[in-house]
């Protein structure tokens, strides 16, 4: 797989039954990409290493006083650097290419995931490790599986060089092979220690910053009450203890530089204490003497990698156990379902509660407490969290069509619908009946207001379709946004509309307007508005009232406000008192007209 | 392979305006200085320190050069014990100082970035409310997480290892030229290559790097979404649509890697044959010095050495440059929040009474357009004031306008005869508070969430505070009391709850005046019911101007402005809007039924 043919047309099915066996799965996905890295890395560490032969040979040939074989050494040095510079350029782009089709196929997979669990994905443990792993552990999940090749070119020169030395002056080879083992594995004991401390750092910092950008976020409050500098040493306190964290991280790191300076230098003096007693003794040559001591010095660059290794491990490790979790989360309820995949229509009617919404008609339903609106809402879907009695539309149960036809057919809008960034075209661009026009749709949710102020805030006022809407629209108002979901509902035309609270951020003028369009947008279709507000009960051909889970009155708004004490006291908001008061002076009245 | 073209699609491209200035190349330059200037010492001891260990590391080329000439020159007393006792002195110091580098590097690197992230945030708590009405608070948010992040790389490392780099270079070459002076001229014939090759290189990686970064946030900022918005994905079956835009973001990301691999392809093959270059002249032309007798086999030894040494600063060099000029970006888009100014207002204007008074005033936030067109209103103290009309109309910005948050264009808005848009922000909200549907709950204790209101009250009145609003109940029960964390991340509260900690927040604060931006709008029925009930009571004896989304508000003011197209055009009360048969009452009909 080359960068330029990403995506994967198919990122394949992970094995997903353990951290390391992911880790795995992702490298023997790609293992000519890891062949190719390990040939061009041998090629480059070998060729690195060939560098102090180099360099012993011209000092050989200089105390020889032969010009020809200085001359010749020079060739060798060319064909040297050569080999370096192929090897390192290409041996970086296949370890590059390893990393990026690795941590791509990962963020293709967390995309299909997250995409199949859809509403499951809303309880906020999951959803928050789903962010977590494409943030966080995808780079490092990638950066072990690229650096497994490299690591094992980098061991296999190691083992080359000491044999090559053992061959060329087995003496002095002898000291090489067995002092740099030791020099490889000293650090690692520390490692471990090292790389707990930044993460210890890495989560100070995640406090820090979430602090700063808390207030910051917060600070239209903090200006308008006060309150700056209590906030301002807050921050400030978890600044410094970031910084502390950081420091202490440095000490353990900068204890690891020290090791690995001090290592190889004792190896270092060994080996000219040692080769100078040789040399004296004529048992190598001077040049023989600065080879392995230069190989020593150059031996450190391919031993960085037993350390870069083993922290990549460390830090893979726990990524991979997260993202194997993720990747192996499933649905609760059967989405294939056991019926036809036809789009059914009629009456909706929901047997628990005795709610009917007839075809083509608009009904509210009236309910005294939201949380039992918003399950009652999203049960009417079918396909709920918890399994119930299934809705049925015009007689067909929902839970048993396939999720797909299920929602094609009825299409609930909770009290809370995400407005996903992008611009307003392709917010307003979703899958639809196509006989709802952009147009008509926002207009019928009152947005030209919502209009004018994107386009306030775009770079390119000409085109208000073009205009970007930020994350969860965060930059309009609740009001705004209420009204451009339900634009973005509306132009769904789905078989069946459910509305729940579309306009409880909208002031009574809009929302008044708001009824009469939605009404003539869905003439003839079934729609369901859950609401308390008069102006959209107004506008309703059937009002129900529902009372701790059961239907409990039908009729008009104007009908039941008179008729139904429970009905008005959710909505027309009087209290205790008023209800008594109005109940008396019913009572009044009704004695009056008897009388 | 002839090269890759930079992909057309740029995420790091800026999508919307940017809501706040940008800091001017004169502005980052005072600002760097003033940072150096700041950590001046810190970085003499990094520098000192640096030198010591570079001299440390230079004693074993030079040991070894030197015992190289002389057993090359058969030389029968070596002090052999001398010159390895030497050795691992130097190398004992060596290592001692190397841990020095590294520590001082990161010290003086994280106080830098400290200084930095906390100089921000005084400034931006310190920005005037018009500014942070208008701007709103996204781009102050993407410089706090984004900016700051870019910056820390650059700051814990960048800054100090380049000047390890720096002065471990200089040091190398100045130890080549003392020990063997007719070989320096050799290292420099590799130069014009480097130098070549980094322009080339330097031109480019900046901005592609930055749009590679944005490239990769933005894959993940699609997954976030799709995760976020679950239920609205599965509604609407947009499921197909979220991987095909994360699959799309992917394929934009990674021309951007392939882009940057393509100038690192170039660049490394300079970088590895300008160190065999280096090294390679220093062998040949030593060597042939070394022939002609100009100089030692044992210089040439040394010589060999440092010129194999020279390859770790360099590198450090090259890997570290680019970096800095990524942070540039950010350090001015973090430092333009130091250009706007304060808003200091004039200290010696303070009101006198509590009568609020609009005059003739006209209002707009862009050049031409005008919100409001000759508002005049006068508020008496002690009334309440509802403003009603449909969206767009003008009531919000009326509000802010009465609240001192903006200053109105032409005419006055005064508060006891002082005009409110030019007293100190701090002053005009200890007698005007505005509270609108942000009811934001702060990461931390229940008690900061209070005291910031109020920052010296004591444990007493922040329950009298909370009993006052109806919520000492719940903050009873909660497991530590005030000292419960709450906001992200903490004790999860309602939004009926938060909004009451607003309310607490307003009798702390204690204002005279209070502006209400639909405080209650978000809320579900009950809830809100239950929270008019604890709003009735801060607001009991406060002048109240309401922007009344929902009548019922509207029923219960003293006086009704309905707002519409930026005037007002019904004045009065109830009874006397219904009676005059205009707008209000036709709404207030449709409502009631």
């Amino acid at each position: 797989m080359q960068i330029q043919d990403l995506p994967y047309p198919d990122p394949g099915v992970p094995d997903a039954r353990s951290g390391p066996r992911f880790l795995w799965w992702l490298a023997r996905n790609q293992l000519g990409g890891q062949l190719k890295s390990l040939a061009w890395g041998l090629l480059h560490f070998v060729a690195v290493s060939a560098l102090p032969f180099c360099v012993g040979l011209s000092v050989q040939a200089v105390v020889d006083r032969s010009g020809t074989r200085l001359a010749l050494t020079g060739g060798l040095l060319a064909l040297c650097a050569f080999c370096i510079a192929l090897g390192d350029t290409f041996l970086h782009r296949t370890a590059v290419t390893n990393w990026i089709t690795a941590a791509a196929r990962v963020q293709q997979l967390l995309a299909r995931k997250a995409a199949v669990l859809g509403s499951a994905l809303t309880r906020r443990v999951a959803a928050g490790e789903v962010v977590a792993v494409s943030t966080g552990d995808v780079e490092k999940i990638g950066w072990f599986v690229e650096a497994v090749s490299r690591f094992t070119a980098a061991a296999l020169t190691v083992v080359v060089v000491c044999v090559a030395l053992l061959l060329y002056q087995p003496a002095l080879g002898v000291v090489v092979a067995a002092g740099l083992p030791v020099v490889a594995l000293a650090v690692l004991p520390l490692l471990p220690r090292a790389t707990r401390r930044a993460d210890f750092q890495r989560e100070k910092a995640g406090r820090a910053t979430e602090l700063a950008s808390d207030t910051v976020a917060g600070l239209r409050v903090l200006r308008g009450i006060g309150g700056e500098d209590l906030f301002l040493d807050r921050y400030r306190r978890a600044s410094q203890e970031v910084r502390h964290a950081a420091v202490r991280s440095a000490r353990m790191w900068s204890l690891i530089a020290a090791v690995q300076t001090l290592l190889p230098g004792v190896l270092m003096i060994v080996v000219v204490w040692y080769g100078v007693h040789l040399a004296r003794q004529g048992r190598i040559t001077i040049g023989e003497l600065v080879t392995v001591y230069s190989s020593v010095m150059v031996l450190s660059y391919p031993l960085q990698n037993f350390h870069e290794i083993a922290m990549a491990y460390s830090f893979s490790r726990p990524s991979a156990k997260r993202a194997a979790r993720v990747l192996s989360l499933e649905r609760a309820t059967d989405t294939e379902g056991v019926r036809g995949a036809d789009v059914p229509s009629g009456d909706l009617y929901d047997p628990a509660t005795g709610l009917l919404a007839p075809a083509g008609r608009l009904t509210a339903v009236v309910c005294g407490d939201p949380d039992a609106a918003g399950l009652l809402a999203e049960r009417l879907g079918g396909h709920p969290a918890e399994q119930d009695t299934s809705v049925l539309l015009g007689g067909v149960p929902l839970d048993e069509l396939p999720l797909d036809t299920a929602r094609t057919a009825v299409l609930v809008q909770d009290k809370d619908p995400v407005l996903l960034s992008g611009s307003l075209r392709e917010l307003l661009d979703v899958p639809a009946s196509g006989k709802v026009s952009a147009q008509d749709a926002l207009a019928a949710a009152q947005c030209g207001d919502v209009l004018d102020a994107l386009a306030q805030a775009s770079l390119d006022a000409e085109d208000p379709m073009g205009t970007r809407i930020t994350e969860r629209g965060r930059s309009l108002s609740g009001g705004q946004r209420q009204r451009l979901a339900l634009a973005r509902s509306l132009i769904t035309d789905p078989e069946v509309l459910v509305l729940d609270e579309p306009t409880s951020a909208v002031d009574s003028h809009t929302e008044a307007r708001i009824a009469q369009g939605v009404r003539g947008l869905r003439e003839g279709r079934t729609t369901v508005v859950f609401t308390s507000s008069p102006l959209l009960l107004d506008h309703a051909d059937r009002v129900v009232l529902v009372h701790e889970g059961r239907v409990v009155a039908v009729g008009v708004h104007r009908e039941l406000v008179h008729s139904e004490p429970r009905y008005r006291a959710v909505v027309t908001r009087e209290t205790e008192e008023e209800a008594v008061l109005s109940g008396v002076l019913k009572e009044l009245e009704e004695i009056e007209e008897t009388a | 392979m002839i090269g890759v073209a930079p992909p057309a699609y740029d995420p790091a491209a800026p999508k919307t305006a940017n809501t706040l200035p940008v800091g001017a190349p004169a502005t980052v330059r005072a600002y760097v200085a003033e940072l150096f200037r700041r950590h001046r010492r810190a970085f003499l001891v990094l520098i000192g320190v640096n030198t010591a260990s570079v001299m440390a590391s230079l004693v074993g080329p030079w040991l070894l050069g030197d015992l190289v000439q002389r057993v090359s020159d058969g030389a029968r007393e070596l002090h052999l014990p001398l010159v390895l006792s030497l050795f691992a002195l130097a190398l004992a110091v060596q290592a001692v100082f190397v841990r020095e580098v590294r520590l001082r590097g990161a010290m003086l690197g994280e106080r830098m970035l400290a200084d930095l992230r906390e100089d921000f945030l005084v400034r931006s708590v310190g920005l005037p409310p018009g500014v942070l009405e208008r701007a709103g608070t996204g781009d102050l948010l993407s410089r706090i997480t984004t900016d700051i992040d870019r910056l820390a790389n650059a700051m814990r490392e960048a800054v100090p290892q380049l000047a390890i780099g720096v002065v471990w270079v200089v040091l190398l070459l100045g130890g080549l030229v003392v020990t063997v002076p007719p070989l320096a001229p050799a290292v420099l014939v590799a130069v014009p290559l480097l130098v070549v090759g980094c322009r080339w290189y330097y031109k480019r990686a900046p901005s592609a790097y930055r749009s590679e970064a944005a490239g990769y946030a933005a894959v993940a900022a699609a997954l976030a979404e799709t995760v976020d918005a679950g239920r609205t994905v599965e509604a609407h079956r947009l499921g197909d649509r979220r991987i095909e835009l994360s699959e799309r973001r992917v394929r934009e990301w990674t021309a951007w890697e392939r882009y940057t691999l393509w100038l690192r392809s170039v660049l490394f093959p300079v970088i590895t044959l300008t160190h065999a270059t280096v090294l390679a002249s220093v062998l040949m032309i030593g060597g042939v010095f070394v022939l002609r007798g100009w100089i030692g086999v044992g210089q040439l030894t040394t010589g060999a050495l440092i010129a194999q040494m020279l390859v770790d600063p360099v590198n450090l060099i090259l890997r570290w440059y680019d970096e800095l000029q990524v942070a540039q970006v950010s350090l001015a888009r973090l430092v333009g929040v130091r250009d706007i100014e304060p808003g200091a207002g004039e200290e010696s204007l303070a009101p006198d009474g509590r009568d609020v008074r609009a005059e003739r005033v006209r209002f707009g936030y862009r050049e031409g357009v005008d919100v409001l067109r000759q508002v005049s209103l006068e508020v008496a103290p002690g009334t309440r004031l509802a403003l009603v009309g449909p969206s767009g109309a003008g009531k919000s910005t009326l509000g802010r306008l009465l609240a001192g948050i903006y200053a109105p264009g032409d005419g006055r808005i005064t508060l006891g005869g002082a005009e409110l848009s030019r007293m100190p922000a701090e002053r005009v909200r200890s007698h005007v508070a505005l509270v609108n549907q942000e009811h934001h709950v702060f990461v931390g204790s229940l008690r900061d969430n209070l005291l910031l209101a109020r920052t010296d009250a004591v444990d007493a009145e922040l329950w009298a505070a909370l009993g006052a609003v109806d919520a000492d109940g719940w903050a009873r029960a909660l497991d530590d009391g005030l000292d419960t964390e709450v906001g992200s991340g903490g004790t999860a509260l309602t939004p009926a709850q938060a909004q009451q900690i607003a309310l607490a927040r307003l009798v702390l604060a204690d204002p005279h005046t209070l502006v209400l931006d639909e405080a209650t709008s978000l809320l579900d029925p009950r809830a809100a019911r239950h929270l008019e009930r604890s709003l009735a009571r801060v607001l009991d004896g406060r002048t109240v101007v309401a922007i009344a989304h929902r009548l019922h508000t509207a029923h219960d003011a003293d006086v009704i402005a309905v707002v519409e197209n930026g005037r007002i055009s019904e004045l009065g009360s109830h009874d006397e809007l219904v009676a005059a048969e205009g707008a209000y009452a036709a709404l207030w009909r449709s409502w009631h039924g």
